[in-house]
């Protein structure tokens, strides 16, 4: 038995058509709302630590919005890979993908649609984050710089880590496998930035933090926020997350071709 | 049509100058070293209802997902609606399918999902919007329209998936086992819905089933697939005709009559035997080797030429689900 092969070439409607159902039921469903209340939680409780615990506040006032920033690109890019994650193994779960998979529209806009979709919770989350931002780096001039980097950056590593859970998502055949895996994958991905600095200044060191659009990505909002760093000077930087990005969303059309009925891992 | 090789029809629609609804020749599916689909080489013409029998693990359902595109056969080619195998989204296009226990989105209301299956198969909005309200008055869902699909009862949802199968006016349209989990007066109106797919659209219906009694009653033709190969195919006379099963006629004669009657009956060519009940005078059950109709005919005829007046007379001929179980092997 082989996968059904789709001769039929991407159209962007497809595309368009179920990303609009896609988001309506994320949002209307309440998952969306959901999700963000709790991010919107985190990120309080967090700037509240930051900006007012005698403990904390030895942080200079640009690295507390660096932090802030940090944690809201991180969370919330981990927010798009949940719900990416759960997009296509999610439906096989629920026996609802073979009434998909049955009507002409292509498989590559069918991924790319809930791609689009799983994405509107970074969008969501960066939103939130704005007003944070502006209350923490308003005093040190950082919310021009911060917001346009964490848009730029977290924009990057959501697409880039959305994609890589639609992958997943495509080849699992239950939900908690592919959420184990993203997780782990994600895990596995901030893995370099936990090595010790010494560790990550040696070439090898360097380069896992470089080619890792994750670290990359953290480097570069890290420098230009903290240290007002130019874009020009971290153009290098950001090249990983950028190629990653691109790779990802070329992976989510490859492996939309290879959608079938059921996944791998469950019998 | 009766015979335990199948596709011995293609001929018949080439008379007729008309391209079967669906083709299939010689098509194997594989599942590692397991063969599900062994040979299937079957046609179906427009406009018939047919109906897959088979027990659990007869490959009704990976045959289903074969012709829906769903899987592509190691071995062999069909064609749906006319569209060969391989342009399988043109064959979507064509085609409703109504999966085995299909799940449903639960955050979408019936009306938005039958629009958005509308759309995903190329309506315009307008268009898939009044698709969705004359679909959801057709199947009895109009009051529910607004109302999330995860309030629905079983039954409602199975009807929702039939709508959702029809929404794009499909040349045929396969049901997999549509009545599965509904109550009597569910299944009652499944059946209804599938005539009317039949009659009133014109489409033909591909229909997967464990329940004998919908076969015979909606289907114009049968087959029984057993451990991935067709066993039998024909129309519901020409299958339970191979069932081989004892056909007995019941009649009922005056009590001191009975052995007169018994003697009569023993002349008979179809008669194999003749049993009376000496609890009940007057009560003979006779066994048939030949068709029950005649042979009935022929009772009769001897009873009214012994001059032995009939009270009662009950025929009891066999039945598709004999010839289920003679072709299966009681497998399942």
């Amino acid at each position: 038995m082989t996968p059904a092969r789709s001769l039929r070439p991407y159209r962007s409607s497809d595309g368009v058509i179920v990303a609009r159902q896609e988001i309506r039921d994320l949002w209307l469903g309440g998952r969306g709302l959901a999700l963000t209340l709790g991010f919107s939680v985190l990120l309080s409780v967090i700037s509240y630590l930051v900006a007012t615990n005698q403990a904390l506040n030895y942080l200079e006032q640009r690295e507390t919005v660096n932090l802030t920033l940090q944690v809201a690109i991180a969370v919330g890019a981990l927010l798009a890979l949940l719900a990416a994650a759960n997009a296509i193994s999610g439906e096989r779960e629920r026996g609802s993908l073979e009434s998909l998979l049955v009507t002409p529209v292509s498989r590559s806009g069918l991924a790319a649609g809930k791609l689009v979709a799983a994405l509107t919770l970074w969008l969501a989350a960066y939103v939130v984050t704005v007003p944070y931002v502006w209350f923490l780096g308003r005093d040190v001039g950082a919310v021009g710089d911060a917001l346009l980097t964490g848009a730029v950056v977290g924009t990057l590593l959501a697409v880039f880590l959305a994609a890589l859970g639609i992958v997943i998502s495509i080849a699992s055949d239950s939900n908690r496998l592919s959420l184990s895996v993203s997780l782990f994958v994600l895990l596995a991905l901030y893995a370099p930035g936990q090595l010790p600095s010494g560790a990550q200044k040696g070439w090898f060191g360097e380069m896992l933090v470089r080619v890792n659009p994750m670290t990359a990505g953290s480097h570069v909002v890290d420098r230009i926020v903290i240290s007002g760093s130019s874009w020009g000077d971290q153009l290098p930087w950001l090249a990983a997350p950028v190629v990653g990005a691109l790779i990802g969303v070329a992976a989510v059309l490859v492996a939309a071709q290879r959608m079938r009925l059921h996944g791998k891992g469950t019998g | 049509m009766a015979t335990g090789q199948v596709g011995r029809d293609l001929g018949r629609e080439g008379e007729r100058g008309e391209e079967p609804a669906i083709r299939a020749r010689g098509v194997c599916v594989t599942y590692g070293d397991r063969l599900a689909i062994d040979d299937l080489t079957v046609s179906v013409a427009r406009g018939e209802v047919l109906g897959v029998l088979g027990p659990n693990g007869a490959g009704k359902t990976t045959a289903i997902r074969v012709l829906t595109t769903m899987l592509v056969p190691s071995k062999g080619t069909f064609s749906v609606a006319g569209i060969a195998d391989s342009h399988p989204s043109e064959i979507r296009r064509r085609i409703g399918v109504l999966p085995e226990s299909p799940g449903y989105p639960d955050p979408q209301t019936g009306a938005e999902f039958l629009r958005y299956h509308g759309r995903l198969h190329g309506l315009d909005r307008a268009a898939a919007h009044s698709n969705a309200e004359r679909l959801l008055a057709e199947f009895g869902l109009a009051d529910r329209a607004r109302s999330l699909i995860a309030t629905y009862s079983r039954g409602m949802r199975q009807r929702l998936g039939i709508a959702r199968a029809l929404v794009n006016n499909p040349e045929v349209v396969f049901l997999d086992e549509p009545t599965l989990g509904l109550d009597p007066a569910g299944q009652l109106q499944v059946l209804g819905y599938i005539r009317s797919i039949a009659n009133d659209r014109g489409a033909t219906v591909l229909l997967s089933t464990h329940l004998l009694a919908e076969v015979e009653e909606v289907c114009t033709r049968v087959m029984i697939l057993n451990r991935g190969r067709v066993t039998a195919e024909g129309t519901v006379a020409e299958v339970t005709a191979l069932a081989a099963a004892p056909r007995t006629v019941r009649v009922q004669v005056p009590g001191d009559l009975t052995g007169h009657a018994a003697n009569a009956l023993h002349e008979v060519a179809d008669v194999e035997r003749v049993t009376h009940d000496d609890a009940r005078p007057g009560s003979l059950t006779i066994t048939l080797n030949g068709p029950p109709e005649l042979g009935g005919a022929a009772i009769l005829q001897a009873l009214g030429q012994a001059g032995v007046p009939v009270r009662s007379y009950e025929m009891e001929g066999a039945r598709l689900s004999d010839a289920f179980f003679a072709v299966t092997g009681g497998d399942s």
